[in-house]
Formats: structure tokens, sequence, C-alpha cells
């Protein structure tokens, strides 16, 4: 079942980079339970992040459109930090082909 | 150096120029015009932007707006550094011209005193960027900045978002704020249809697109813009000064109001029933408006300020 929920936040794009979310690896957990609470742990790439309202407004925009989801919570959390290396090898290549070093 | 016939060649074909090897004088002296009025630009919306971002309503839309900022010096950073690359001395350029003689659209120069300026000005004078630009990352035969735009557009992107969020948000809360959003669409709208310059049937010859350095006419670039602002605001609940209609099987934008007409700038009003000429706009804009040297100023003197405490230890 958290499957498609991935493959939901998968189609969340970053505001500001070519990358989706799941690639860059900010998601770090996504849940729901029996009556269509979808919980999703994220953090950003850095605190003070100029994009941080867009990005919880697609996550639970997104979620919302999944079949018998209702009500969407996100936790911002920021252990463990994020680094690069979170990032998948498919969120490299992009980010590479598009002019940043990873 | 290629012979005119050789260049002409070049240029028809499609091919991207790389280096100064490969141009003729004249391509030279309209490549650094169109990049200083680009630099220029991007240069000058940070003071305009910062200005007003410093009244964000709150730390994150501050983040954002100052984020907005970093982007817009950057973008300016490109044009100088290939300006540069091209024989012009970069820091001369920011830092030792006269504040008259910058090149960037007269809006920036119309004081924006408020948030909700600002992120109409992101929604509308970002997308008057976001038209030229990428019609320049489209069609540039200049190889080094067609490339240089790839980041550009997609930052540009975000700029646009920003705009069109918060001018939604406000429009949504009504009253007072939709009031006030709906007075920055109304000076701040015709300024920007201004932005994209003299009508085509009265500009008949443009060296830049001959030598490819864009690919749309000043009229196909502001129904461009026509096209994504307005049905946008009608969208939101904003009125503004144009409308759609069929033109032989053509969607095209029509403006509802003499165009060009008079602007008071420091009452931030237009006056639609005084039409006036393009001479009249052009010695508007080569007067420069309100905020001109304020803003030159925020980035030149401290500048000149540091070298003369530092000239030792530089």
């Amino acid at each position: 079942m958290s499957e498609t929920l991935w493959a939901a936040l998968a189609e969340v794009q970053d505001p500001e980079m070519p990358v989706n979310l799941v690639d860059l690896g900010v998601i770090y957990d996504v849940r729901r339970d029996e009556k269509g609470v979808v919980d999703v742990d994220l953090t950003f790439t850095a605190m003070g992040c100029p994009a941080s309202e867009f990005i919880l407004d697609d996550v639970r925009e997104r979620l919302l459109r999944e079949d018998g989801v209702h009500d969407v919570r996100i936790n911002v959390v920021w252990n463990p930090p994020w680094t690069t290396a979170r990032m998948t090898q498919a969120g490299r290549d992009a980010l590479e082909a598009w002019g940043l070093a990873v | 150096m290629p012979t005119a016939a050789e260049f002409e060649k070049t240029i028809k074909s499609g091919e991207l120029i790389e280096s100064t090897n490969e141009m003729t004088p004249e391509y030279l002296r309209e490549l650094k015009h169109t990049l200083i009025v680009s630099g220029d630009t991007e240069l000058i919306s940070a003071p305009a932007y910062y200005l007003a971002a410093k009244k964000a309503p709150s730390i994150n839309a501050f983040m954002t707006g100052i984020a907005i900022i970093q982007d817009e010096l950057a973008h300016a950073h490109i044009a100088y550094h290939i300006l540069e690359e091209l024989g012009e001395d970069q820091e001369k350029l920011i830092f030792s011209r006269d504040p008259k003689s910058f090149r960037y659209p007269y809006a920036f120069d119309v004081p924006l005193d408020s948030w909700t300026e600002l992120v109409v000005a992101n929604g509308m004078y970002d997308q008057a960027g976001f038209c030229l630009l990428g019609d320049i990352h489209d069609k540039c035969s200049y190889g080094p900045w067609k490339r240089g735009l790839n980041k550009v557009m997609a930052e540009e992107n975000f700029h646009l978002r920003n705009g069109r969020t918060w001018m939604k948000r406000i429009s949504l809360a009504g009253g007072a704020a939709k009031d006030e959003l709906q007075r920055a669409v109304d000076w701040m709208f015709p300024l920007s249809v201004e932005w994209f310059g003299l009508p085509d049937n009265l500009k008949m010859h443009s060296t830049q697109l001959e030598y490819r350095l864009k690919g749309l006419t000043n009229d196909q670039l502001r129904q461009w813009w026509l096209s994504t602002v307005v049905p946008y605001c009608e969208q939101i609940g904003i009125n503004v000064p144009a409308h759609k209609e069929t033109q032989d099987g053509k969607d095209v934008y029509v403006l509802d109001y003499p165009f060009p007409c008079e602007f008071d700038a420091a009452e931030k009003r237009w006056d639609f029933k005084q039409p006036i000429t393009w001479d009249d706009v052009l010695a508007r804009w080569r007067a420069r408006g309100p905020r001109n040297a304020e803003m030159v100023a925020m980035f030149q003197e401290e500048f000149h300020k540091f070298r003369k405490t530092h000239r030792n230890g530089n």
C-alpha cells in the first residue's frame, strides 16, 4: 500500500531543481492508517529552504489525489540530516545533467 | 574574423557562434548591447526586490524573497561574466557607471513598497524576464549564453511560482488585502506591457533578430506575456485592462487602453484618457524613474568605500 504513496511522491518535483522529491532523498517515510490518514516524514536540503512552503503544498496536494486518502499530516524532521548521499543515482544523474555537481 | 558574407552564411545556417574569432564587429557590438540590458535588468532587480522583501509577512516569506534576489544576482553574473570574456571590464560595468546609463526596464525605477507589490513583480516582471530569456535560450546564436540560460530558466520558474502563489493567496483573502493587490496590478500591468518596447509597426528592422540574438519580435513577446498573465489574473479574480479576441482564426490579446499612455510615477497612476507618443515614452525611459539613483548607489557606494578602507589589504 505504501508503494503507491511512494510512487505518488516520486511525481512531486522539487520547485527549484529538475528532480523529484524521492530521488532527491528528502522523503524519509510515508505511511497510511486504516482511516485514510497519511503521515509523511520529510526533511529539506537546508534549514533555510526557500521552497519549503511550496514543497509542503505540493506533497499534500499530490497525496490527497490518491484513492482513499482523506488527510495528510506532514512531519518535518531534521534527523538524520539530509546530505547528497541520500540522493538516488537517478537524482544524481538528473542534477549533473543540469549542471550541478553532486 | 569572418567576412560579412561568411558570417551571414553561418547565421543563416543555424550554427552557433562560440568565440569572438567567429564574429563580425557589428555582431559583437549587438551581442554586448543585448547582454548589458540582460545583466543590468537582473542586477537592478536585486535592490528593487530587496527594498520590498524587507516587508515580508513571515520569516519563511522573507527567505523566499531573499533566495529570489540571490538567483537574480547569479543571473546578472552570467551576463557580466560573458561580457568580460568579450573584452569588457565587469567591475567598471557594475561599479563605475553612471546610474542613468544602466539599461534596464523603466518598471524597476518605480518603487516596490510592499510585499504585495513584490509578489506582483514576481508574477509579472519575472514573467516578462521569462519570455525574453526563454526566447534567447531557445534561439540565441551565441552558444555560451544559450547554454548559460539553462539554469536561469528553471530558477525564473520558481520566482513566477512565488508571485502566482501569493497573488492567489492575497486575492482569496479578499477585503483590503485584495484591494491592495488590485491597485498594484493596476499600475504594474501596463508597465510590464511597455517592457517589451516599441510595437512592430514602428520598429521595422531589428538587428537582434537578424543576428538571431533573439527569435521573437517585440509584439510576439508581448503577446506571449499577455497569454500567460491575463488568464491567470482572470482566474484569481483580479481585473486587467486586456482581453482575448479571435482575429483571423487566431487568439490575440487586445489592450483596453491606448498604448502608450501617460504615467505618473510619483502617484503610480496611469491616465488611460491621455494617449502619448512613443517619443514621450522614450524620453521618460531616458530620464529614468524615481528609484534609479538610490538603487544603483546601494551596490556602488559600499564597493568604493571598501576599496578605500582596504586599499592595502587587497
